[in-house]
C-alpha cells in the first residue's frame, strides 16, 4: 500500500483522517479481524468491526470492505458490500459549506476546497468506481457505465471548480478519477449506448479532471476514432461548452479532424509520445474530405526523426499530386528517387511517370520513370507492370509531340502504340488504357482503330465517362462523319446531367460551323453562353472546388468562338461586341488577340492586324494559330517578307506539326520562291491532314 | 456466429429467435401491408408479426431475387415492392429497403455496361437519390478544415493573436457537392446517384444488418477487379479469410442457395471481373463504410476480415488507376486494418489468460 502523507495543518484534516490512512499501514490488527468475518461471510460484523476499531463511519467502512473483497476477486460479494453505500449521503458530507456555481471552464482559480474531507472522499469514489468494474467484469457493461457516471457526478459535486493541478488532491483520488474519466465512454460503447458515449467523451474533454496530458491525448484520440468509424451521428456540442469566437465543429468528421489535428500538434511540441496511428487516422479522414494540400501541410510539420525522409518524400508527393500541385510533388519524387536515396521505389516511379505523362515537356523524363518502373514491377507487384507500360506509351506519345524531327516523331509514336498494345495484355479490362489507345491511334491518325477503341470505352464504362463520348464524337468529326458526330453528340448530351453540358455544347457548335450552318451554331453558343452565366452565379465561391471543374468551358471561350462566328460571317459589329465581353471577362488573352486580328485583316487593316497577332505572341511565345496567322500575312505582303514567313510557319509546325493550314501556307511560301516540290510535298500533307481534322484537337478532352 | 454483441445480435444472420428481435414498433399498417404485398410476390406466407428491418429470412429471399440474372428490370417485383417501401415515409421500412442497397447497388452496377434494362434497379436508385436530396435541400455537405492558431471546442491559443478573420483562414472542403433532381440515371450520372444513396446507407450503418454490410464488403471487392492480381500473391491471408467468413455467414443462414447465388455474381461477370469504373465520388462513400466495418468498436471479426479484404482490393485498384487521393485513404486505412486484426488476435488469445485485473488501463486497452 503506498504510504499518504498527511498535511496536518490543514483544517480540514481530522484525527478521523489520520485513523483512515492508518489503517493500511498500521491497524493489521483490525483488519485481520474484519477479514475473518468476512470469510465467515458476515458483512455487517465485519463492517462493524471496522467501524468500531478505527472510528469509521458507515460508507468508509464498507469501501475498504468492499475492496478487500474485490482484490480476492470475490466480485459478487464486493458488489453486495458496495450496495450498501449510499452515495448520494457520503456527497452531502463531502460538499464543500459554501455554494459556488461550477465554473466549467475557468482554468485559472486557485482556491482550493478546504473543509474537505479528501481521504474519506477518496475512499468512496473508489469504492463506487471499483463497483463499477466489478458489474463490468460481471458483464453488466450499463450499469457498470452508470457508477461510472456517478462516480464523476460526485467528484464534480465534491469539487464544483474542477480538479485543479495547482491545488493539493489526495493522488489516489485524483487517479481514480482519471480512470472513471477515461473509463466512462468505452463503458457507454460496450453497452451500446452510443450517444451516452459521445456524452461521456466531451465531458472527459471539457471538464476539468487534470488529466496528464498522455491520459488526455489517449481520450481525444479514442474519441476521434469513434467520430470517424462508429457510425454514429454526433449531437452538437452543448452550448455551455461554446465560448465565443472559439471554432465548434459541426459535423462527426469536422470534430474528429479537429481532435486528431490538436494530437499531431501536442507531438510536435513534444507534450505527448508520436503515435503513428493519430497520423494514419488523420490522413485517412483528411483525404476523404479531398484535402490533400492539408494533409501535406501536417507531413511537413512532422519532426525530423520520425518518419524515413523518403518515406516522408514520397507521401508528401502523393499529397501535393492529389491537390493539383504536380510540380512541388514531381520535385519531391527526384529527391527520393535520387541514387542515393532510395532509388527502387515502385509506387514512385509510377507516380512520376504519370506526373510527367501529363506535361509535354516532362514527357522524356516519364519516359524514364515509366521504363525503371517496368523493370522493377517483378514478384508480387509484377501486377503494376501494365502500369508502367500504358504510362510509357503515354509519355512517348506526349514527347512525340515536342521533337522536332518527323522522322523521330513517328518512331516515338509507334513506340508508344507498341507499349500501348503490351500493356492491354496485363489488362484487358482497364478501360483508362483502352482510353489511352483510342486517343494514341487518333494522334497517329489512325481514325479507324481510334473509332473502334473509343466505342469500346464507352461499352466498357457503360458510358459513364463523359471523356469517352468527346472522344467518340471527335474521332468521327476528324472523317468528316459530321452528322454522326453530332448524333453522338446529342446521345452525350442526353447522358449528362446540365452542369456538365459545357464541353458537348461546345463541340455541338463547332460541329454546326463545320458543317457550315452559323445559324444552329449560334443557337448552341447561345446555349452553352446561358449555361456558362448560370454556373457562375449558382457556384460563386464554391466554384473553386467543384470536382468536375475539369467540364467547365470558361464564358470567354465562347465569346471568342462566337467572335470567330461572327467574324467569319462578316457580321463584325456583333463580332466587335463578343470580343468587348471577351476582353472584359480576361483582359490579356492571346485567343482574343487574336480573334481581334482575324477581324482586322478581314477588314483589310493589315497592320492593325499584324499587331494584333504580335500582341498576342508576346502574351504567349507558343501560340501556333497567331504564328501562322502572322505567316498568312507576310507570305501575302509580297516576295520580300516569304523567308520571315516560312520561318513563322514552320514554328509553328515544329509546336503542331498536324495544323493543316500552316502545312498549306507554306506549300503556298515554297511555290512563290520556286520550290515546287517541297509546296507539292506541302499541300500533300495539308490536304491529308485536312481530311483527318477533328474539330477540337484531341488534347482538349483532357483539359 | 454466436459470439456476436449485443449491438448487432438482432440483426446478425442466424436462426430467428423471436426474443432476440424486440419489436421496436408493433407492426403499423404501412408494415402490414408491406409484409402482404411481399408474401404475395414471394409466393410464401408471413407470420404479421415479424419484423421486415431484421427478419433474415426474407432478407434473403429478397437478396436472391435480387441476384437473379434477370432482376432489376422495369417490371421486376421485388424491386416495385422496394420502391413503393421507401416511398411510403415509415423511418423503419426505409431501413428495411436500405439494407439491400449494397446487393441492389453491386448488382447494378456490374449490369449496367452490359446495357441490360435495368429500370427496376434504377428507379429504386433514383428514389433513394431523390430522398437525400429533399432532406439536404440539394446542398453540398461541407467539412471545415480548423486552423489551429484559432481556438476551438478543444483547444486554447496561447498567444492572444487578434483573431483577423476566421473564414480566410479555414480550409472548406466538399464531402458531397450540390445536388440536382434527377428524373432518370443518365450514364455519366450513374456513379454519383449510386454514390448518394450509399452516402444514405452510411448515415444508417449503425442499423444495418452485418449480413447487408457483408454483401457491400463483397461487392467492393469485385468492383474493384483486382482479385486475380490478389489471389496469386502467397500472402492472401486476408482474401482467404473474407472468402471463408462470407461462406460462413451463408452457411449460417442455412439457406443453400445463398453460397451458390453469391459465387454466380462473379461467374455472371465472368472474365471480365466486374471491374466497373470507380469515380472518388462513388469510392469515397464505399471507402467510408468499408473504414466502419473495419474500425468501429463492436463489428464482428468477419465482418472486419471481409472488409479489410475489400480495402486490400481497392487499395491495388488505386495502384493502378495511380489515383493519389485513393491511395492515401486505401493506405491508411489498410494499416489501421491491419492492426485492428493483429490487436483482435492477441485480445482474443489473451481472453483465456487473463483473470482479474486491478489496473483499469488494461481494461480500457483490452476494450479497444
Amino acid at each position: 500500500m503506498p504510504s499518504r502523507k498527511i498535511n496536518s495543518s490543514e483544517d480540514g484534516m481530522s484525527s478521523q483522517e489520520v485513523s483512515v490512512s492508518g489503517v493500511f499501514a498500521v491497524s493489521s490488527e483490525v483488519e485481520a479481524e474484519a477479514e475473518t468475518k468476512l470469510d465467515e461471510g458476515n458483512i455487517h460484523e465485519a463492517e462493524s468491526s471496522l467501524r468500531e476499531g478505527l472510528s469509521l463511519n458507515f460508507e468508509e467502512a464498507r469501501a475498504l470492505l468492499g475492496r478487500l473483497e474485490y482484490q480476492r476477486g470475490n466480485l459478487q460479494a464486493a458488489l453486495q458490500v458496495f450496495d450498501g453505500i449510499d452515495l448520494q449521503a457520503a456527497i452531502l458530507r463531502f460538499q464543500p459549506s459554501y455554494s459556488e456555481k461550477p465554473s466549467r471552464r475557468n482554468r485559472y482559480r486557485t482556491e482550493s476546497p478546504k473543509s474537505l474531507n479528501l481521504h474519506a472522499a477518496s475512499l468512496v469514489l473508489e469504492a463506487i468506481y471499483l463497483k463499477s468494474l466489478c458489474l463490468h467484469k460481471l458483464g453488466k457493461s450499463t450499469e457498470a457505465a452508470q457508477e461510472c457516471k456517478n462516480v464523476l457526478d460526485a467528484a464534480e459535486k465534491i469539487f464544483p471548480q474542477g480538479l485543479l493541478s495547482g491545488v493539493l488532491i489526495d493522488n489516489k483520488l485524483q487517479e481514480t478519477v482519471c480512470t472513471a474519466v477515461e473509463l466512462l465512454p468505452e463503458l457507454w460503447k460496450q453497452a451500446g449506448r452510443y450517444s451516452e458515449a459521445i456524452l461521456a467523451y466531451r465531458r472527459a474533454l471539457l471538464s476539468q479532471w487534470n488529466l496528464d496530458a498522455e491520459c488526455c491525448a489517449r481520450i481525444q484520440k479514442e474519441f476521434a476514432v469513434f467520430l470517424l468509424y462508429g457510425g454514429v451521428q454526433a449531437s452538437a456540442p452543448s452550448l455551455a461548452a461554446q465560448i465565443d469566437d472559439s471554432f465548434v465543429p459541426k459535423s462527426n468528421l469536422e470534430e474528429a479532424i479537429l481532435l486528431l489535428m490538436i494530437l499531431l500538434r501536442k507531438s510536435y511540441l513534444g507534450n505527448t509520445e508520436w503515435d503513428p496511428e493519430v497520423m494514419e487516422h488523420f490522413t485517412f479522414a483528411v483525404s476523404l474530405c479531398g484535402q490533400t494540400y492539408v494533409l501535406a501541410q501536417q507531413f511537413e510539420e512532422i519532426l525530423p526523426g520520425i518518419f524515413p525522409r523518403c518515406g516522408r518524400w514520397n507521401c508528401l508527393a502523393l499529397c501535393y499530386s492529389g491537390a493539383g500541385q504536380n510540380e512541388t510533388a514531381l520535385n519531391l519524387l527526384r529527391k527520393s528517387l535520387n541514387p542515393r536515396e532510395r532509388p527502387n521505389d515502385l509506387l514512385a516511379f509510377l507516380l512520376a511517370a504519370k506526373i510527367c505523362s501529363e506535361d509535354c515537356h516532362l514527357a522524356s523524363e516519364g519516359v524514364a520513370y515509366a521504363r525503371k518502373a517496368i523493370a522493377k514491377a517483378q514478384g508480387a507487384d509484377e501486377h503494376l507492370k501494365g502500369v508502367g507500360l500504358r504510362l510509357l506509351g503515354v509519355c512517348l506519345g506526349k514527347q512525340a509531340k515536342v521533337v522536332s524531327s518527323g522522322l523521330e516523331r513517328s518512331v516515338l509514336l509507334s513506340e508508344a502504340l507498341k507499349s500501348l498494345d503490351e500493356a492491354i495484355t496485363f489488362e484487358h479490362h482497364n478501360p483508362d488504357l483502352i482510353f489511352e489507345l483510342g486517343v494514341a491511334y487518333a494522334e497517329h491518325r489512325n481514325t479507324n482503330a481510334a473509332l473502334r477503341y473509343a466505342k469500346q470505352f464507352i461499352d466498357a464504362t457503360g458510358g459513364l465517362m463523359l471523356k469517352g463520348w468527346r472522344l467518340l464524337a471527335l474521332v468521327l468529326s476528324a472523317q468528316q462523319r459530321y452528322k454522326e458526330a453530332e448524333v453522338v453528340t446529342d446521345a452525350a448530351l442526353d447522358e449528362t446531367a446540365k452542369w456538365e453540358q459545357g464541353p458537348l455544347l461546345k463541340m455541338k457548335a463547332k460541329l454546326k460551323i463545320a458543317q457550315s450552318l452559323p445559324t444552329d451554331a449560334v443557337e448552341a453558343y447561345r446555349l452553352l453562353l446561358a449555361l456558362v452565366q448560370a454556373q457562375r452565379k449558382s457556384f460563386g465561391s464554391f466554384r473553386h472546388i467543384i470536382q468536375a471543374a475539369n467540364n467547365h468551358v470558361s464564358e470567354c471561350e465562347v465569346w471568342q468562338g462566337l467572335a470567330t462566328l461572327y467574324a467569319s460571317l462578316s457580321h463584325w459589329n456583333d463580332a466587335e461586341i463578343c470580343v468587348e465581353k471577351a476582353r472584359m471577362l480576361k483582359q490579356y488573352c492571346p485567343a482574343t488577340l487574336h480573334t481581334e486580328g482575324i477581324m482586322h485583316e478581314a477588314r483589310g487593316r493589315i497592320q492593325e492586324a499584324l499587331a494584333a497577332y504580335s500582341n498576342a505572341l508576346s502574351l504567349d511565345l507558343d501560340h501556333v494559330h497567331c504564328k501562322v496567322s502572322i505567316g498568312a500575312l507576310l507570305w501575302k505582303m509580297g516576295p520580300k517578307s516569304l523567308p520571315l514567313a516560312r520561318s513563322f510557319l514552320s514554328d509553328a509546325l515544329k509546336l503542331e506539326p498536324t495544323n493543316s493550314l500552316a502545312w498549306f501556307y507554306l506549300g503556298m511560301v515554297h511555290k512563290d520562291e520556286g520550290r515546287i516540290t517541297d509546296a507539292s510535298d506541302c499541300f500533300q500533307a495539308a490536304a491529308m491532314l485536312d481530311e483527318s481534322d477533328p474539330i477540337e484537337s484531341f488534347g482538349s478532352i483532357f483539359y | 456466429m454466436s459470439s456476436s454483441s449485443e449491438e448487432e445480435d438482432p440483426t446478425s444472420p442466424g436462426p430467428t429467435d423471436p426474443n432476440s428481435s424486440t419489436p421496436p414498433v408493433g407492426p403499423t399498417p404501412q408494415a402490414q401491408s408491406a409484409l402482404e404485398s411481399l408474401s404475395q410476390i414471394l409466393g410464401e406466407p408471413f407470420s404479421p408479426s415479424l419484423s421486415l428491418l431484421d427478419d433474415t429470412h426474407i432478407a434473403n429471399s429478397i437478396t436472391i431475387r435480387l441476384r437473379q440474372p434477370l432482376s432489376g428490370a422495369g417490371d421486376d417485383n421485388i424491386c416495385r415492392w422496394l420502391y413503393d417501401t421507401f416511398q411510403s415515409s415509415d423511418p423503419q421500412l426505409q431501413l428495411a429497403v436500405l439494407k439491400f442497397l449494397p446487393t441492389l447497388a453491386g448488382v447494378y452496377l456490374i449490369r449496367a455496361v452490359s446495357r441490360k434494362p435495368l429500370a427496376g434497379f434504377e428507379a429504386v436508385l433514383l428514389a433513394l437519390y431523390a430522398h437525400v436530396t429533399k432532406s439536404r435541400a440539394g446542398q453540398p455537405v461541407t467539412v471545415t478544415i480548423p486552423d489551429l492558431s484559432h481556438p476551438s471546442l478543444y483547444h486554447e491559443t496561447t498567444a492572444k493573436m487578434k483573431t483577423k478573420n476566421i473564414a480566410t483562414e479555414l480550409h472548406i472542403a466538399v464531402l458531397s457537392p450540390v445536388l440536382e433532381p434527377q428524373g432518370t440515371v443518365r450514364s455519366t450520372k450513374r456513379g454519383r446517384i449510386v454514390g448518394v444513396a450509399l452516402e444514405l446507407y452510411y448515415s444508417k450503418i449503425s442499423q444495418m444488418p452485418v449480413s447487408s454490410k457483408l454483401d457491400l464488403c463483397e461487392f467492393c471487392e469485385v468492383w474493384a477487379g483486382q482479385y486475380d492480381h490478389l489471389s496469386n500473391k502467397n500472402n492472401g491471408n486476408v482474401d482467404e479469410g473474407s472468402n471463408s467468413s462470407i461462406n460462413d455467414a451463408s452457411s449460417d443462414v442455412s439457406i443453400s442457395g445463398v453460397g451458390c447465388i453469391k459465387r454466380s455474381v462473379r461467374e455472371e461477370c465472368g472474365e471480365k471481373g466486374g471491374r466497373i469504373p470507380l469515380p472518388w465520388e462513388l469510392l469515397q462513400p464505399c471507402l467510408r463504410i468499408l473504414a466502419h466495418c473495419v474500425l468501429a468498436p463492436t463489428n464482428l471479426k468477419e465482418l472486419k476480415a471481409a472488409a479489410m479484404a475489400a480495402v486490400q482490393s481497392l487499395h491495388v485498384r488505386a495502384l493502378h488507376d495511380i489515383d493519389p487521393q485513393a491511395i492515401l485513404a486505401t493506405e491508411s486505412l489498410l494499416k489501421l486494418g491491419k492492426r485492428e486484426m493483429e490487436s483482435i488476435n492477441e485480445a482474443s488469445d489473451s481472453i483465456v489468460s487473463s483473470d482479474f485485473q486491478d489496473t483499469p488501463e488494461s481494461l480500457v486497452v483490452f476494450s479497444n
